[in-house]
């Protein structure tokens, strides 16, 4: 809706940390297919979405600079960026 | 009791999240906090603001105002359109909590719920409801996030405990007793009471009641015979005084959807597309209740006037095909300039498989493809079977919020 976010679908490297606490898993930083490395700063929220019995876990983080949407797949193991806000 | 204040302790506490869409999203997105964001179900200038941030409220932003007002108003805005996963998600955090408390928990909307300590165990009674409050507020910070704040109202009846909870917004906490209870209405006007709206408040100024403390000394005789001529007006004398009337258990009535139709000029084939995809999601909706309904009501709303038509049938249905045979019908004779669509079915009964009678192997036939179709959409996600001119429709119609009731969170 914001005309501010751009909607992605890109799978992308991460480096998680899987440990008690409120997400129980915790990405810590990915790196996109350009290569860019991002540093994640704050994990808002992570909640699940279920696609039917499909469960994907929705990482909404920031960098300091931009936010970002993370969504980790349960089924196929894999991570992807689905969106990026970086003006205001 | 009748003239009597409640003065036991009290053990109703009422939980309400703050801006409730606003400020989930401000949590999950750390650069909104502090700005001022409202919440929209659709993609358009048009549409209608379902919740604001308090820093939108304070600017003057309110909920149901056009995003085209707004944005005239507070131009730096930020709107988001809605993510009713997220919201359910942090629905199922805060029952979760609530429910460590006691087993009488209920969710009144997606963003509100009342805890009932009256049969909690003593161990947690004794530690004082105003401590648990606070704890309850510290751990949705803990097990949500920093940004997430909630009201506590405690009190003895419901209607207390709610108004308590809108004393001090954002992050308050208020007990309401017999002995405060003067002191407080004192503050407040009789459309900030729960319940009372124009129509109740014009009812109450026609027998010279113009405020909360009017009411709370208006005769029982008063309210009852004059003012809401019903048992209701007794009610009101209890509720003001802490006794719990509003502890009603109320059942499903209907299923139904409505949409705002994307653009004004379709034709009457694209909006009928648009009918069988809202019948396929109040099937949908009705048969994971374990409901099947006999009545079909449908209406549209054009720019100025309203139309329905409704159909009650003998037998009990429960398929979307069903549903839309019946809505289609209805929807032939319905007028041009439409703005708006609705659907709901009603006279609702558990599905049994003892309705067959008559018809049973067409029936049967007809539940075992349903079933067959639910199962698939329930393992590879809603709407990956649909009828044909329906295929396309869920880029429009997504799935909204649903406000008012917990039924389907």
């Amino acid at each position: 809706m914001n005309s501010d976010d751009t909607t992605l679908n890109e799978q992308v490297d991460v480096v998680a940390l899987f440990r008690p606490g409120r997400t129980m898993c915790e990405p810590v930083k990915f790196r996109r297919k350009n290569g860019r490395e991002v540093t994640i700063t704050e994990i808002g929220l992570r909640h699940p979405r279920m696609h039917g019995a499909k469960t994907i876990h929705v990482f909404d983080v920031t960098d300091g600079g931009a936010d970002y949407r993370l969504e980790f797949d349960a089924e196929q193991l894999v991570w992807r960026l689905t969106r990026e806000a970086d003006k205001w | 009791m009748v003239g009597e204040y409640n003065t036991e302790t009290p053990l109703v506490m009422h939980i309400d999240l703050n801006s409730c869409f606003a400020s989930i999203e401000q949590q999950s997105r750390p650069k909104l906090r502090g700005r001022p964001v409202v919440i929209v179900n659709r993609a358009t200038e048009h549409t209608g603001i379902v919740t604001a941030s308090y820093e939108a409220k304070a600017r003057g932003i309110e909920a149901l105002m056009k995003l085209r007002d707004a944005r005239k108003l507070v131009p730096d805005v930020v709107a988001i359109e809605s993510d009713p996963a997220k919201y359910r998600f942090v629905y199922r955090k805060l029952l979760a909590i609530m429910e460590d408390y006691s087993a009488h928990v209920t969710m009144k909307s997606i963003d509100e719920g009342i805890i009932d300590f009256h049969q909690a165990p003593m161990a947690i009674r004794e530690r004082g409801l105003e401590m648990i409050g606070y704890e309850i507020k510290q751990r949705l910070r803990d097990e949500v996030g920093v940004a997430m704040r909630c009201n506590v109202g405690i009190s003895t009846n419901r209607f207390l405990a709610k108004t308590a909870a809108g004393l001090h917004k954002p992050d308050g906490l208020d007990v309401m007793t017999h002995e405060n209870v003067r002191e407080v209405l004192s503050g407040l006007k009789l459309t900030d009471l729960h319940g009372i709206a124009w129509r109740n408040e014009h009812r109450l100024n026609s027998v010279g009641i113009y405020t909360p403390v009017d009411f709370l000394d208006a005769n029982e005789e008063v309210l009852r015979r004059m003012v809401f001529k019903s048992i209701d007006g007794t009610k009101w004398y209890k509720r003001l005084r802490g006794w719990e009337v509003d502890d009603i258990k109320t059942t499903l009535g209907r299923v139904g959807r409505q949409y705002v139709l994307e653009r004004f000029d379709l034709t009457h084939d694209d909006i009928l597309r648009r009918l069988h995809h809202l019948c396929e999601s109040v099937g949908w909706r009705m048969r994971k209740q374990g409901l099947a309904a006999r009545g079909v009501y449908v209406y549209a709303r054009m720019a100025n006037g309203y139309w329905h038509a409704c159909r009650v049938a003998t037998l009990p249905f429960f398929s979307n095909e069903a549903i839309y045979t019946v809505a289609r019908d209805l929807f032939s004779r319905a007028p041009s300039d439409i703005k708006e669509i609705g659907i709901h079915c009603y006279e609702l009964t558990e599905d049994t498989e003892k309705q067959l009678g008559l018809f049973a192997e067409e029936l049967a036939r007809e539940r075992a493809v349903v079933g067959a179709t639910d199962k698939i959409n329930e393992r590879y996600g809603e709407r990956t079977i649909v009828a044909a001119d329906t295929i396309d429709t869920g880029m429009y119609i997504s799935q909204k919020i649903p406000f008012g009731s917990t039924r389907y969170l």
